[in-house]
Protein backbone atom coordinates (compact mmCIF):
# COMPACT_ATOMS: atom_id res chain seq x y z
CA UNK A 1 0.00 0.00 0.00
CA UNK A 2 1.78 3.36 -1.18
CA UNK A 3 0.56 6.76 0.07
CA UNK A 4 -1.25 7.83 -3.32
CA UNK A 5 -2.97 4.60 -2.87
CA UNK A 6 -4.03 5.68 0.37
CA UNK A 7 -4.66 9.19 -0.46
CA UNK A 8 -6.70 8.01 -3.91
CA UNK A 9 -8.55 5.83 -1.62
CA UNK A 10 -9.75 8.16 0.86
CA UNK A 11 -10.56 11.17 -1.75
CA UNK A 12 -12.74 8.19 -3.79
CA UNK A 13 -14.85 7.72 -0.86
CA UNK A 14 -15.33 10.74 0.12
CA UNK A 15 -18.54 13.30 -1.39
CA UNK A 16 -16.96 16.48 -0.12
CA UNK A 17 -13.36 18.12 -0.26
CA UNK A 18 -10.83 17.03 2.03
CA UNK A 19 -7.84 19.17 3.47
CA UNK A 20 -4.37 17.91 3.20
CA UNK A 21 -4.48 17.41 6.88
CA UNK A 22 -7.57 15.00 7.10
CA UNK A 23 -6.65 13.42 4.33
CA UNK A 24 -2.96 12.56 6.15
CA UNK A 25 -5.46 11.05 9.31
CA UNK A 26 -5.67 7.94 7.30
CA UNK A 27 -2.10 6.85 7.98
CA UNK A 28 0.89 7.06 10.49
CA UNK A 29 3.42 7.32 7.35
CA UNK A 30 1.00 10.54 6.26
CA UNK A 31 1.66 14.04 6.56
CA UNK A 32 0.44 17.05 4.22
CA UNK A 33 3.47 16.97 2.31
CA UNK A 34 3.18 13.66 1.54
CA UNK A 35 -0.33 13.90 0.68
CA UNK A 36 0.11 16.82 -1.79
CA UNK A 37 2.97 15.16 -3.23
CA UNK A 38 0.61 11.81 -3.86
CA UNK A 39 -2.06 14.35 -5.38
CA UNK A 40 0.43 15.52 -7.43
CA UNK A 41 1.52 12.19 -8.55
CA UNK A 42 -2.14 10.86 -9.08
CA UNK A 43 -2.99 13.89 -11.06
CA UNK A 44 0.09 13.03 -13.44
CA UNK A 45 -1.08 9.82 -13.87
CA UNK A 46 -5.01 10.56 -14.30
CA UNK A 47 -3.80 12.48 -17.06
CA UNK A 48 -2.11 10.01 -18.20
CA UNK A 49 -4.31 7.71 -18.44
CA UNK A 50 -7.05 10.16 -19.77
CA UNK A 51 -9.46 9.11 -16.83
CA UNK A 52 -12.67 10.77 -16.79
CA UNK A 53 -12.46 12.51 -13.26
CA UNK A 54 -9.50 14.88 -11.45
CA UNK A 55 -8.54 15.88 -8.32
CA UNK A 56 -9.99 19.66 -8.27
CA UNK A 57 -8.56 21.66 -5.28
CA UNK A 58 -11.89 23.06 -4.31
CA UNK A 59 -12.63 25.01 -0.79
CA UNK A 60 -9.10 24.40 0.67
CA UNK A 61 -9.58 21.06 -0.13
CA UNK A 62 -9.02 18.05 -2.48
CA UNK A 63 -12.16 16.47 -4.11
CA UNK A 64 -12.08 14.20 -6.83
CA UNK A 65 -14.65 15.47 -9.65
CA UNK A 66 -15.57 14.38 -12.93
CA UNK A 67 -13.98 16.28 -15.95
CA UNK A 68 -16.28 19.69 -17.21
CA UNK A 69 -16.63 17.10 -20.55
CA UNK A 70 -18.74 14.98 -19.63
CA UNK A 71 -21.11 16.66 -18.03
CA UNK A 72 -23.57 16.55 -20.98
CA UNK A 73 -23.65 12.28 -20.02
CA UNK A 74 -24.21 12.94 -16.38
CA UNK A 75 -26.81 15.55 -16.76
CA UNK A 76 -29.23 12.81 -18.15
CA UNK A 77 -28.80 11.94 -14.45
CA UNK A 78 -31.15 14.22 -12.20
CA UNK A 79 -31.75 11.92 -9.22
CA UNK A 80 -29.77 14.11 -7.00
CA UNK A 81 -31.00 18.16 -7.06
CA UNK A 82 -27.85 20.26 -7.79
CA UNK A 83 -26.99 23.51 -6.63
CA UNK A 84 -29.32 26.22 -8.17
CA UNK A 85 -27.71 28.76 -9.88
CA UNK A 86 -27.62 32.06 -8.02
CA UNK A 87 -29.89 35.52 -9.17
CA UNK A 88 -28.15 38.50 -10.23
CA UNK A 89 -28.67 40.42 -6.62
CA UNK A 90 -27.37 37.52 -5.32
CA UNK A 91 -24.22 37.45 -7.24
CA UNK A 92 -23.85 41.72 -6.47
CA UNK A 93 -24.09 40.92 -2.79
CA UNK A 94 -21.97 37.88 -3.12
CA UNK A 95 -19.20 39.75 -4.89
CA UNK A 96 -19.24 42.86 -2.95
CA UNK A 97 -19.39 40.74 0.37
CA UNK A 98 -16.29 38.41 -0.67
CA UNK A 99 -13.85 41.18 -1.73
CA UNK A 100 -14.71 43.64 0.96
CA UNK A 101 -15.14 41.18 3.86
CA UNK A 102 -16.31 41.80 6.78
CA UNK A 103 -18.69 43.60 5.69
CA UNK A 104 -21.81 45.20 7.32
CA UNK A 105 -25.31 45.45 5.31
CA UNK A 106 -25.45 49.10 5.44
CA UNK A 107 -21.88 48.88 3.72
CA UNK A 108 -23.17 46.38 0.84
CA UNK A 109 -26.48 48.60 0.22
CA UNK A 110 -24.93 51.46 -0.15
CA UNK A 111 -22.69 49.99 -2.68
CA UNK A 112 -25.21 48.27 -4.36
CA UNK A 113 -27.55 51.44 -4.60
CA UNK A 114 -30.33 49.27 -3.02
CA UNK A 115 -31.64 47.30 0.38
CA UNK A 116 -30.09 43.69 0.54
CA UNK A 117 -31.67 42.50 3.85
CA UNK A 118 -33.31 39.66 2.06
CA UNK A 119 -30.58 38.91 -0.26
CA UNK A 120 -27.99 38.73 2.68
CA UNK A 121 -30.76 36.43 4.73
CA UNK A 122 -31.10 33.78 1.76
CA UNK A 123 -27.22 33.57 1.14
CA UNK A 124 -26.69 32.80 4.85
CA UNK A 125 -29.56 30.21 4.52
CA UNK A 126 -27.72 28.70 2.14
CA UNK A 127 -24.96 28.75 3.80
CA UNK A 128 -22.80 30.98 1.66
CA UNK A 129 -22.78 33.60 3.62
CA UNK A 130 -21.93 33.81 7.50
CA UNK A 131 -22.00 35.89 10.14
CA UNK A 132 -17.95 36.57 11.35
CA UNK A 133 -18.49 39.31 13.65
CA UNK A 134 -19.79 42.40 15.36
CA UNK A 135 -18.73 45.85 14.05
CA UNK A 136 -17.66 48.71 16.75
CA UNK A 137 -19.73 51.63 16.51
CA UNK A 138 -23.31 52.32 17.22
CA UNK A 139 -25.55 49.52 17.37
CA UNK A 140 -22.57 46.97 16.74
CA UNK A 141 -23.79 45.53 13.36
CA UNK A 142 -22.90 42.86 11.95
CA UNK A 143 -20.26 41.53 9.63
CA UNK A 144 -20.74 39.03 7.29
CA UNK A 145 -17.42 37.26 4.90
CA UNK A 146 -18.12 33.77 2.95
CA UNK A 147 -18.12 30.38 3.94
CA UNK A 148 -16.11 27.54 2.35
CA UNK A 149 -19.37 26.54 1.14
CA UNK A 150 -19.06 29.55 -1.10
CA UNK A 151 -15.48 28.36 -2.05
CA UNK A 152 -17.57 24.96 -2.88
CA UNK A 153 -20.14 26.75 -5.04
CA UNK A 154 -17.76 28.41 -7.80
CA UNK A 155 -14.92 25.75 -7.24
CA UNK A 156 -12.64 28.08 -5.86
CA UNK A 157 -9.66 26.51 -4.05
CA UNK A 158 -9.74 29.51 -1.96
CA UNK A 159 -9.89 33.32 -2.09
CA UNK A 160 -7.43 33.65 -3.86
CA UNK A 161 -8.88 32.00 -7.15
CA UNK A 162 -11.31 35.18 -6.77
CA UNK A 163 -10.39 37.23 -9.97
CA UNK A 164 -8.49 40.00 -8.84
CA UNK A 165 -9.68 43.81 -9.58
CA UNK A 166 -6.97 44.34 -11.82
CA UNK A 167 -7.31 41.95 -14.02
CA UNK A 168 -10.83 43.34 -14.79
CA UNK A 169 -11.20 44.51 -18.11
CA UNK A 170 -13.47 47.45 -17.33
CA UNK A 171 -13.82 50.39 -15.48
CA UNK A 172 -10.83 52.17 -13.35
CA UNK A 173 -8.89 52.95 -16.61
CA UNK A 174 -7.06 55.59 -14.30
CA UNK A 175 -7.86 56.24 -10.55
CA UNK A 176 -8.33 59.83 -10.47
CA UNK A 177 -7.90 60.79 -7.30
CA UNK A 178 -11.90 61.65 -5.90
CA UNK A 179 -13.07 62.98 -2.44
CA UNK A 180 -10.24 63.16 0.07
CA UNK A 181 -11.62 61.91 3.37
CA UNK A 182 -13.91 64.26 5.17
CA UNK A 183 -14.57 65.97 2.24
CA UNK A 184 -18.39 64.04 1.61
CA UNK A 185 -20.29 65.73 -0.76
CA UNK A 186 -23.39 63.59 0.85
CA UNK A 187 -25.07 65.10 3.39
CA UNK A 188 -28.18 63.16 5.30
CA UNK A 189 -29.13 62.02 1.82
CA UNK A 190 -27.59 58.49 1.60
CA UNK A 191 -27.70 56.69 4.65
CA UNK A 192 -23.99 54.67 5.27
CA UNK A 193 -21.65 57.36 3.57
CA UNK A 194 -19.14 56.92 5.93
CA UNK A 195 -18.88 53.30 5.54
CA UNK A 196 -19.34 53.82 1.45
CA UNK A 197 -15.91 56.08 2.32
CA UNK A 198 -13.94 53.95 3.73
CA UNK A 199 -15.07 51.10 1.10
CA UNK A 200 -13.41 53.11 -1.52
CA UNK A 201 -10.82 51.12 -2.31
CA UNK A 202 -11.70 47.59 -3.89
CA UNK A 203 -9.26 45.77 -1.59
CA UNK A 204 -8.54 41.66 -2.19
CA UNK A 205 -9.09 40.05 1.26
CA UNK A 206 -6.18 39.33 2.79
CA UNK A 207 -5.10 35.37 2.53
CA UNK B 1 -29.34 76.73 -17.49
CA UNK B 2 -25.46 76.97 -17.31
CA UNK B 3 -22.54 75.93 -20.22
CA UNK B 4 -22.42 71.89 -19.76
CA UNK B 5 -26.49 71.99 -20.48
CA UNK B 6 -26.85 73.76 -23.44
CA UNK B 7 -27.25 70.65 -25.25
CA UNK B 8 -29.83 69.52 -23.24
CA UNK B 9 -32.82 70.63 -25.19
CA UNK B 10 -31.53 69.62 -28.55
CA UNK B 11 -31.21 65.93 -26.74
CA UNK B 12 -34.75 66.10 -25.15
CA UNK B 13 -35.78 65.24 -28.66
CA UNK B 14 -33.41 62.42 -29.10
CA UNK B 15 -34.32 61.44 -25.24
CA UNK B 16 -37.92 60.54 -26.78
CA UNK B 17 -35.84 57.27 -27.77
CA UNK B 18 -34.64 56.06 -24.55
CA UNK B 19 -37.40 54.14 -23.55
CA UNK B 20 -36.36 52.87 -19.97
CA UNK B 21 -38.02 49.92 -18.78
CA UNK B 22 -37.79 50.34 -14.25
CA UNK B 23 -38.32 46.76 -14.14
CA UNK B 24 -35.54 45.59 -15.96
CA UNK B 25 -33.12 47.67 -13.52
CA UNK B 26 -31.82 46.58 -10.43
CA UNK B 27 -31.40 49.52 -9.05
CA UNK B 28 -30.78 53.51 -9.04
CA UNK B 29 -27.02 52.76 -10.23
CA UNK B 30 -27.90 50.03 -12.53
CA UNK B 31 -29.90 52.30 -14.44
CA UNK B 32 -27.64 55.41 -14.38
CA UNK B 33 -24.97 53.09 -15.48
CA UNK B 34 -27.00 52.39 -17.83
CA UNK B 35 -27.99 56.03 -19.20
CA UNK B 36 -23.95 56.73 -19.39
CA UNK B 37 -22.61 53.74 -21.00
CA UNK B 38 -25.55 53.21 -23.80
CA UNK B 39 -24.84 57.09 -25.35
CA UNK B 40 -21.27 56.73 -24.35
CA UNK B 41 -20.72 58.91 -21.76
CA UNK B 42 -17.68 59.98 -20.32
CA UNK B 43 -18.55 58.69 -16.48
CA UNK B 44 -15.29 61.16 -15.84
CA UNK B 45 -17.15 64.15 -16.88
CA UNK B 46 -21.25 63.11 -16.94
CA UNK B 47 -23.29 65.87 -18.31
CA UNK B 48 -25.56 66.13 -14.90
CA UNK B 49 -28.61 67.76 -16.27
CA UNK B 50 -28.80 65.38 -19.49
CA UNK B 51 -28.80 62.05 -17.31
CA UNK B 52 -30.54 63.53 -14.22
CA UNK B 53 -33.38 64.62 -16.98
CA UNK B 54 -33.75 61.23 -18.46
CA UNK B 55 -33.61 59.30 -14.91
CA UNK B 56 -36.05 61.32 -13.89
CA UNK B 57 -38.08 60.67 -16.80
CA UNK B 58 -37.72 57.10 -16.08
CA UNK B 59 -38.57 56.98 -12.62
CA UNK B 60 -41.44 58.49 -13.35
CA UNK B 61 -42.59 54.98 -14.62
CA UNK B 62 -42.45 53.65 -11.27
CA UNK B 63 -45.88 52.26 -10.48
CA UNK B 64 -47.43 53.38 -7.05
CA UNK B 65 -47.31 49.32 -6.46
CA UNK B 66 -43.60 49.44 -6.75
CA UNK B 67 -42.91 51.67 -3.69
CA UNK B 68 -40.08 49.78 -1.75
CA UNK B 69 -37.82 50.04 -5.09
CA UNK B 70 -39.47 53.52 -5.95
CA UNK B 71 -37.54 55.23 -2.97
CA UNK B 72 -34.49 53.90 -4.10
CA UNK B 73 -34.88 55.48 -7.35
CA UNK B 74 -36.18 58.71 -5.73
CA UNK B 75 -33.36 59.11 -3.22
CA UNK B 76 -30.88 58.80 -6.47
CA UNK B 77 -32.95 61.21 -7.94
CA UNK B 78 -32.67 63.99 -5.21
CA UNK B 79 -29.06 63.04 -5.27
CA UNK B 80 -28.97 63.96 -8.96
CA UNK B 81 -30.81 67.12 -8.61
CA UNK B 82 -28.87 67.71 -5.50
CA UNK B 83 -25.72 67.37 -8.03
CA UNK B 84 -26.86 69.72 -10.82
CA UNK B 85 -27.70 72.59 -8.20
CA UNK B 86 -24.57 72.19 -7.02
CA UNK B 87 -22.74 72.46 -10.51
CA UNK B 88 -24.83 75.62 -11.18
CA UNK B 89 -23.13 77.42 -8.31
CA UNK B 90 -19.57 79.07 -8.75
CA UNK B 91 -16.71 76.75 -7.28
CA UNK B 92 -13.85 78.79 -6.03
CA UNK B 93 -10.91 77.22 -7.45
CA UNK B 94 -11.05 74.99 -9.50
CA UNK B 95 -9.68 72.13 -7.80
CA UNK B 96 -11.10 68.58 -9.27
CA UNK B 97 -11.64 67.52 -5.71
CA UNK B 98 -14.73 70.42 -5.37
CA UNK B 99 -16.30 68.33 -8.32
CA UNK B 100 -19.98 67.64 -6.70
CA UNK B 101 -19.80 65.03 -9.14
CA UNK B 102 -17.15 62.84 -7.34
CA UNK B 103 -18.39 60.78 -5.10
CA UNK B 104 -21.67 59.56 -7.77
CA UNK B 105 -18.51 58.82 -10.07
CA UNK B 106 -16.29 56.86 -7.61
CA UNK B 107 -19.86 55.15 -6.68
CA UNK B 108 -20.71 54.21 -10.22
CA UNK B 109 -16.92 52.81 -10.94
CA UNK B 110 -17.27 50.83 -8.20
CA UNK B 111 -20.92 49.37 -8.92
CA UNK B 112 -19.63 48.30 -12.49
CA UNK B 113 -16.50 46.78 -10.88
CA UNK B 114 -18.92 44.84 -8.67
CA UNK B 115 -21.25 44.21 -11.85
CA UNK B 116 -18.39 42.74 -13.67
CA UNK B 117 -17.45 40.69 -10.95
CA UNK B 118 -20.63 39.42 -10.29
CA UNK B 119 -20.41 37.81 -13.93
CA UNK B 120 -17.24 36.34 -13.29
CA UNK B 121 -18.79 34.56 -10.24
CA UNK B 122 -21.57 33.89 -12.74
CA UNK B 123 -19.25 32.30 -15.00
CA UNK B 124 -17.07 30.15 -12.38
CA UNK B 125 -20.16 28.89 -10.77
CA UNK B 126 -21.64 27.47 -14.47
CA UNK B 127 -18.19 25.83 -14.70
CA UNK B 128 -18.30 24.24 -11.24
CA UNK B 129 -22.10 23.10 -12.23
CA UNK B 130 -20.46 20.45 -15.38
CA UNK B 131 -18.49 18.78 -12.67
CA UNK B 132 -20.02 16.18 -10.53
CA UNK B 133 -18.80 14.56 -7.47
CA UNK B 134 -19.24 11.29 -5.90
CA UNK B 135 -23.01 10.34 -5.13
CA UNK B 136 -24.17 12.47 -7.94
CA UNK B 137 -25.92 9.64 -9.53
CA UNK B 138 -28.34 7.80 -6.69
CA UNK B 139 -28.06 4.01 -7.02
CA UNK B 140 -31.73 3.38 -7.02
CA UNK B 141 -34.07 6.42 -8.33
CA UNK B 142 -36.43 6.62 -5.34
CA UNK B 143 -39.81 7.62 -6.07
CA UNK B 144 -40.80 10.87 -5.31
CA UNK B 145 -44.20 11.65 -3.74
CA UNK B 146 -44.45 15.18 -4.13
CA UNK B 147 -47.51 17.55 -4.26
CA UNK B 148 -47.61 18.59 -7.62
CA UNK B 149 -50.33 21.14 -8.60
CA UNK B 150 -52.32 19.98 -11.68
CA UNK B 151 -51.00 21.57 -14.80
CA UNK B 152 -53.03 19.93 -17.49
CA UNK B 153 -55.36 22.32 -20.02
CA UNK B 154 -58.50 20.97 -21.11
CA UNK B 155 -57.24 20.35 -24.53
CA UNK B 156 -54.45 18.27 -23.06
CA UNK B 157 -57.25 16.20 -21.20
CA UNK B 158 -59.49 16.32 -24.46
CA UNK B 159 -56.68 14.85 -26.66
CA UNK B 160 -55.38 12.24 -24.07
CA UNK B 161 -58.81 11.15 -24.13
CA UNK B 162 -59.32 11.10 -27.93
CA UNK B 163 -55.95 9.28 -28.12
CA UNK B 164 -57.52 6.51 -25.45
CA UNK B 165 -57.89 3.44 -27.71
CA UNK B 166 -61.25 1.71 -26.37
CA UNK B 167 -60.50 -2.09 -25.19
CA UNK B 168 -63.16 -4.26 -26.78
CA UNK B 169 -65.11 -5.26 -23.69
CA UNK B 170 -65.45 -8.87 -24.58
CA UNK B 171 -61.94 -9.34 -24.31
CA UNK B 172 -62.80 -7.79 -20.75
CA UNK B 173 -63.43 -10.48 -17.45
CA UNK B 174 -65.80 -8.72 -15.22
CA UNK B 175 -64.95 -9.88 -11.78
CA UNK B 176 -67.79 -8.88 -9.48
CA UNK B 177 -66.48 -8.52 -5.90
CA UNK B 178 -68.28 -8.31 -2.80
CA UNK B 179 -67.62 -5.19 -1.02
CA UNK B 180 -67.44 -5.68 2.61
CA UNK B 181 -68.89 -2.15 3.24
CA UNK B 182 -71.72 -0.77 1.60
CA UNK B 183 -71.84 2.76 -0.25
CA UNK B 184 -75.52 2.91 1.09
CA UNK B 185 -74.66 2.25 4.32
CA UNK B 186 -72.05 5.73 4.34
CA UNK B 187 -74.97 7.43 2.06
CA UNK B 188 -77.02 6.95 5.16
CA UNK B 189 -74.58 8.25 7.71
CA UNK B 190 -73.83 10.90 5.93
CA UNK B 191 -77.45 12.28 5.73
CA UNK B 192 -78.01 11.25 9.12
CA UNK B 193 -75.19 13.25 10.53
CA UNK B 194 -76.28 16.14 8.27
CA UNK B 195 -79.68 15.91 9.96
CA UNK B 196 -78.33 16.96 13.12
CA UNK B 197 -76.30 19.89 11.48
CA UNK B 198 -75.80 21.95 8.81
CA UNK B 199 -71.89 20.62 7.92
CA UNK B 200 -69.78 17.44 9.33
CA UNK B 201 -66.19 16.61 9.39
CA UNK B 202 -65.11 13.74 6.97
CA UNK B 203 -62.83 12.55 9.61
CA UNK B 204 -65.78 12.57 12.13
CA UNK B 205 -67.68 10.06 10.04
CA UNK B 206 -65.15 7.53 10.25
CA UNK B 207 -64.35 7.95 14.01
CA UNK B 208 -64.48 4.41 15.71
CA UNK B 209 -63.43 2.49 12.82
CA UNK B 210 -60.26 1.00 13.35
CA UNK B 211 -58.68 -1.98 12.40
CA UNK B 212 -58.19 -3.55 8.33
CA UNK B 213 -61.62 -2.41 7.34
CA UNK B 214 -60.44 1.35 8.63
CA UNK B 215 -59.32 1.96 4.80
CA UNK B 216 -62.38 0.14 3.00
CA UNK B 217 -64.52 3.06 5.46
CA UNK B 218 -62.27 5.59 4.47
CA UNK B 219 -62.14 4.98 0.56
CA UNK B 220 -66.83 4.51 0.98
CA UNK B 221 -67.35 6.76 2.90
CA UNK B 222 -65.80 9.07 0.74
CA UNK B 223 -68.05 7.60 -2.26
CA UNK B 224 -70.47 8.31 -0.08
CA UNK B 225 -70.02 11.66 -0.55
CA UNK B 226 -69.05 12.31 -3.61
CA UNK B 227 -72.36 10.24 -4.98
CA UNK B 228 -74.53 12.55 -2.44
CA UNK B 229 -72.47 15.82 -4.42
CA UNK B 230 -73.04 14.27 -7.72
CA UNK B 231 -77.06 13.80 -6.37
CA UNK B 232 -76.59 17.77 -5.25
CA UNK B 233 -77.76 16.59 -2.02
CA UNK B 234 -73.95 17.82 -0.27
CA UNK B 235 -71.06 19.80 -1.02
CA UNK B 236 -67.15 19.15 -0.46
CA UNK B 237 -64.91 22.16 1.28
CA UNK B 238 -61.36 21.96 1.58
CA UNK B 239 -59.28 24.82 2.35
CA UNK B 240 -55.66 23.15 1.75
CA UNK B 241 -54.47 19.51 0.49
CA UNK B 242 -54.68 17.06 3.38
CA UNK B 243 -56.34 19.61 5.52
CA UNK B 244 -60.30 18.73 6.97
CA UNK B 245 -62.65 18.04 4.24
CA UNK B 246 -66.11 19.43 5.44
CA UNK B 247 -69.32 18.12 4.08
CA UNK B 248 -72.08 20.73 4.16
CA UNK B 249 -75.70 20.08 3.56
CA UNK B 250 -77.28 21.63 0.44
CA UNK B 251 -80.18 23.74 0.49
CA UNK B 252 -83.57 21.48 -0.98
CA UNK B 253 -84.31 24.40 -3.75
CA UNK B 254 -81.62 23.26 -5.59
CA UNK B 255 -82.75 19.86 -5.82
CA UNK B 256 -83.52 17.95 -9.61
CA UNK B 257 -80.61 15.58 -10.25
CA UNK B 258 -81.56 13.15 -7.66
CA UNK B 259 -82.93 10.93 -10.02
CA UNK B 260 -79.95 9.49 -11.34
CA UNK B 261 -78.76 5.78 -9.83
CA UNK B 262 -75.92 4.90 -7.53
CA UNK B 263 -74.37 2.68 -10.75
CA UNK B 264 -72.36 4.92 -12.32
CA UNK B 265 -69.62 5.46 -9.32
CA UNK B 266 -68.22 1.53 -9.41
CA UNK B 267 -65.63 2.07 -11.67
CA UNK B 268 -64.51 4.72 -9.75
CA UNK B 269 -64.67 3.01 -6.96
CA UNK B 270 -62.10 0.45 -8.03
CA UNK B 271 -59.96 3.59 -9.08
CA UNK B 272 -59.93 4.65 -6.24
CA UNK B 273 -58.77 1.69 -4.19
CA UNK B 274 -55.74 1.68 -6.14
CA UNK B 275 -54.45 4.83 -5.95
CA UNK B 276 -54.11 4.91 -2.18
CA UNK B 277 -57.92 5.15 -0.72
CA UNK B 278 -56.48 5.73 2.66
CA UNK B 279 -55.95 9.85 2.06
CA UNK B 280 -59.52 10.52 0.60
CA UNK B 281 -58.69 14.22 1.68
CA UNK B 282 -56.31 14.33 -1.85
CA UNK B 283 -59.54 15.44 -3.74
CA UNK B 284 -61.08 18.63 -3.33
CA UNK B 285 -64.49 19.20 -4.13
CA UNK B 286 -66.52 21.97 -4.62
CA UNK B 287 -70.50 22.01 -5.81
CA UNK B 288 -70.15 24.01 -8.68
Amino acid sequence: MNASQIVEAVLFASDAPLKAEEIARADESLDEDRVEEAVRELRVFYDETERSFQIVEVAEGYQILTRPEFSSYLERFDTVPRPSRLSGPALETLAIIAYRQPIGRVEVEYIRGVGSAGVIRSLQDRGLVDVVGRAEGLGRPLLYGTSARFLEHFGFGSLDDLPRPEELPVVLRERVPLLPEGEQEDGGAEPGVAAGAEAAQLDLPDG
Amino acid sequence: MAAPETGAGLFGEKAGFWVVEIDRFQGPLDLLLHLIRVQDVDVFDIPIARITDQFLRAVKEIHATQLDSAGEFLEMAATLVRIKAQMLLPRYGDDEEADPRAELVRRLLEYEQIREISARLQTAEAERGRRFGKGYVEARPRPTLEDTPLETGWEEVMEAALAVEMPDPRDVEHRVRVRPVAMETKVALILDALGRATRVEFSRLLRGVEGLQARMHGVMTFLASLELTRRRAVYLRQVNPFSELWIYRRDPETEGAADESAGATDDAAEATDDAGGDRPETTTQESP
